[in-house]
C-alpha cells in the first residue's frame, strides 16, 4: 500500500516535471536553427552552436538520470564535457554520433513527454477538481456553474458532496492504477531513445580499449627501458666484475697448470663469458641499447649507416613515441634492410617514417628485383609478428621485377 | 704506463685497477664522469685513457663524446673505450679523426687479462683496436668486403683488431711475406694510397667501417 503510494507519487512527480520540459523541447529546433544562422553575424554561431549542442547533451543526460532513477536501472554516463578551443569543439561535435541521438530524443520528447505529462496532469486534476467542486462549488457564478464527472453541473451541496466524492474516488483510482505504469513507460521510451545502440557501445568499448592499450604500451615501454638500464648497471656489470676477477685469478696460475683448480677457474671464466654474451643478445633483442643512448633517430641512422644496401633516411616529425613502438620500428627497419640486402639485389633503399593520426608509418622501399615471398625465409613473418603485437598493419608490395615497398602502421598514443 | 679511468660503476673501476695493477700499469686517477675526465687528463697527463661509454649525467654516449673531445684537446691522446655492447656507428665516430690510438672493446674482453693489456698497449702506441664483435657486425652487413678474398677478409679483420703483420701471420699460419702481400691487396682494393705508414692501417679499418654497405 505504502509502496504503491510511493510509486504513484514518484511517477506523478516524474511526469509532471517532464511536461514543461516537453513544452520547452519544442523550442530546441528553432533555437538550434537560430544558433546555426547566427554564424552569419560575424561567426557568432561558430562559438555558440557547439555550446548549444553541449547543453542539449547535459539536458538529455539529466533526463536519462531521471528515467534511470525511476526505473531503478544503472546507466553509463555519456561524455558531456566540451573540449577547449572552437576548433576542437567543432571536431568533437562532428565526431560525436550521440548528438543525433539527442536530437531524435528531443523530437520524440515533444510528443511522448507532452502526452504522458498531460495524462499525469489529468490523473491529478480530476480528483483535485472533484475536491474543489465538493467544497467550493458555491463560489462559481450561477449561470456558469462548476461541473463534475465531465459535465454534471453542481448547484447544491447534495450533488457537490456526492458526485464530488465520486470524482475524487474515480480520479484517485485512475492515478493509483495508471500513474506508475505511465511514468515507467515514458521513462523506458526515453531511455531507449538515448541508450547507445549495441554497435555504438561496441565502438565505445573499442575506443576505451584502444586508450587503455596505449596506456599499457606506455607502461610497458617504461618497463623495457628500466629493465635494460637495470641489467646494464646491475647484472651485466656484476658479471664483468666476476669475469675480471676470474681472469686475474687465472693469470696468477702458471700457464701450464693443468690441475683441478686451473680447470675449474677456466670453466668458470668461460661460463661467465657465455653468460655475458647471452645476456647481451637478450638485451639487444628486447630493447636495443642504441635506442636508449641515441633515441630512434640515432638508432636508425646507425642502421642506415651499417646497411649493406645504401639506405637513405627520411624522418618526419615523430615526437615522443612509446618505447615498445620505437623498438618495433627499429627491428622492422633492421629486418627489412637485411632482407633487401639478402634477396633483392637492390642498389639503394629508402626508409621513411612519419606520424599520422596517432599512427607511426614506417615505409621501406628498395629498387631491387621484387618478388618478396613471405613463405621463404622468416624476415617478413618476423615483421608481421612484431607489428601484430602492437595491433599494427603491414602492407607488402613487391611485384616481380620490383620495386619492393613495405609499409607498416603502428598505433601510438597521440 | 699510466692511465686514467672514467667509469661510474665502482665494481668495475675497482676491478680494472686491480687487473691493471697485476700487469704493472699505473692508474693515475679514477673519475666517474666526462668533466672529471677532462680535469684528470689535464692534471695527470696519462699515456692513455680508458673510458666507459655510458657516463653520468644521462648515461647515454657521454664516453664516446668525451673521448672525441679529449683527442681533440690533447692531440690524439690514446683512448680505449669500453662498453657492454658495441655499435658500428660508435666505432666509426671514434676513428673519424683518422689518427690512430683508438680502441673500442666490449667490457667482456677485459677479463682476458693478457689480451686486454696487449690491446691497451697497442692503443697507447697509436694502434687501432676494434672489438671482434664490431668486425663481425661489419662482415655480416658488408658489400665492400665482397671485393676481398676470404683470406684478405680474415687479414683485414685481424688488422682491425689491432694486430701487426707478424701476429696476423702467426694466427693464420702463414708467412710474414704472405700477410704483407694480402695487406697490400687490401689497401689497393679499398682504394688507399700505396704510401707506407701506420696511418694507412687506421685508414683501412676506417674505410672498412665506412664502406661496410
Amino acid at each position: 500500500m505504502r509502496e504503491r503510494w510511493d510509486q504513484v507519487w514518484r511517477g506523478g512527480r516524474y511526469l509532471l516535471i517532464g511536461l514543461p520540459t516537453a513544452l520547452a523541447a519544442m523550442l530546441v529546433v528553432p533555437l538550434l536553427a537560430v544558433g546555426a544562422l547566427s554564424t552569419g553575424l560575424g561567426g557568432v554561431g561558430l562559438v555558440v552552436f557547439p555550446r548549444m549542442v553541449a547543453s542539449l547533451r547535459l539536458w538529455a543526460e539529466w533526463q536519462r538520470r531521471r528515467a534511470a532513477a525511476l526505473l531503478g536501472v544503472t546507466i553509463t554516463p555519456r561524455n558531456a564535457t566540451l573540449a577547449k578551443g572552437v576548433r576542437a569543439q567543432w571536431r568533437q561535435l562532428l565526431d560525436d554520433r550521440e548528438n543525433r541521438r539527442d536530437l531524435r530524443w528531443v523530437l520524440q520528447h515533444i510528443v511522448i513527454g507532452l502526452a504522458a505529462g498531460l495524462g499525469a496532469l489529468c490523473c491529478v486534476s480530476f480528483p483535485v477538481g472533484g475536491l474543489v467542486a465538493a467544497t467550493s462549488w458555491w463560489l462559481f457564478p450561477v449561470d456558469e456553474p462548476m461541473t463534475v464527472l465531465l459535465g454534471v453541473p453542481v448547484t447544491e451541496w447534495g450533488t457537490a458532496l456526492g458526485l464530488g466524492a465520486v470524482q475524487v474516488a474515480l480520479g484517485g483510482a485512475l492515478a493509483w492504477w495508471a500513474m506508475p505504469s505511465l511514468a515507467r513507460w515514458e521513462a523506458r521510451v526515453s531511455l531507449a531513445a538515448l541508450e547507445p545502440s549495441a554497435e555504438d557501445q561496441l565502438a565505445e568499448r573499442v575506443g576505451e580499449l584502444t586508450e587503455s592499450r596505449a596506456g599499457v604500451l606506455d607502461a610497458h615501454g617504461a618497463e623495457l627501458r628500466r629493465i635494460e638500464r637495470d641489467l646494464h648497471d646491475g647484472t651485466q656489470a656484476r658479471l664483468v666484475a666476476i669475469a675480471m676477477r676470474l681472469g686475474v685469478a687465472r693469470e696468477a696460475l702458471p700457464d701450464d697448470d693443468s690441475g683441478t683448480l686451473a680447470r675449474l677457474l677456466r670453466e668458470a671464466h668461460e661460463g661467465t663469458e657465455v653468460a655475458m654474451t647471452e645476456l647481451r643478445d637478450v638485451i639487444r633483442t628486447m630493447y636495443p641499447p642504441i635506442l636508449a643512448d641515441r633515441g630512434l633517430e640515432g638508432a636508425l641512422a646507425s642502421l642506415a649507416a651499417g646497411s649493406a644496401v645504401p639506405a637513405e633516411l627520411d624522418l618526419g616529425e615523430l615526437g615522443r613515441l612509446p618505447a615498445a613502438v620505437e623498438a618495433a620500428a627499429y627491428f622492422i627497419v633492421a629486418e627489412t634492410l637485411t632482407n633487401a640486402a639478402k634477396h633483392s639485389g637492390a642498389t639503394r633503399a629508402t626508409v621513411r617514417m612519419s606520424r599520422h593520426d596517432g599512427r607511426l608509418i614506417v615505409e621501406v622501399t628498395d629498387d631491387g628485383i621484387g618478388g618478396a615471398d613471405e613463405s621463404r625465409g622468416t624476415g617478413l613473418v618476423g615483421i608481421r609478428r612484431r607489428a601484430a603485437a602492437l595491433d599494427g598493419t603491414v602492407l607488402v608490395s613487391s611485384p616481380l621485377g620490383g620495386p619492393t615497398a613495405i609499409t607498416v602502421g603502428l598505433p601510438c598514443a597521440s | 704506463m699510466r692511465v686514467v679511468i672514467a667509469e661510474d660503476n665502482v665494481l668495475l673501476s675497482a676491478g680494472l685497477e686491480l687487473l691493471l695493477g697485476t700487469k704493472g700499469i699505473d692508474v693515475a686517477a679514477i673519475v666517474t664522469d666526462a668533466e672529471g675526465l677532462m680535469e684528470a687528463v689535464e692534471r695527470h697527463r696519462p699515456d692513455a685513457v680508458i673510458a666507459d661509454v655510458r657516463l653520468p649525467p644521462t648515461f647515454r654516449d657521454e664516453g664516446i663524446r668525451a673521448a672525441l673531445a679529449i683527442r681533440q684537446a690533447h692531440r690524439g691522446l690514446p683512448v680505449l673505450v669500453l662498453s657492454q655492447y658495441v655499435e658500428k656507428v660508435y666505432a666509426r665516430e671514434l676513428l673519424s679523426d683518422g689518427s690512430g690510438g683508438v680502441g673500442y672493446l666490449l667490457k667482456d674482453r677485459v677479463s682476458r687479462v693478457g689480451e686486454f693489456v696487449d690491446d691497451l698497449r697497442r692503443v697507447a702506441d697509436g694502434g687501432t683496436v676494434m672489438d671482434p664483435e664490431v668486425i663481425a657486425q661489419l662482415m655480416a652487413g658488408g658489400n665492400a668486403v665482397d671485393a676481398l678474398t676470404n683470406r684478405e677478409r680474415e687479414v683485414l679483420a685481424l688488422m682491425a683488431q689491432g694486430l701487426g703483420n707478424t701476429e696476423i701471420g702467426k694466427r693464420l699460419f702463414v708467412t710474414d711475406n704472405a700477410v704483407h702481400k694480402h695487406v697490400g691487396n687490401i689497401f689497393s682494393k679499398l682504394g688507399l694510397p700505396p704510401s707506407d705508414g701506420g696511418h694507412r692501417r687506421v685508414l683501412a679499418v676506417l674505410t672498412f667501417l665506412d664502406s661496410a654497405r
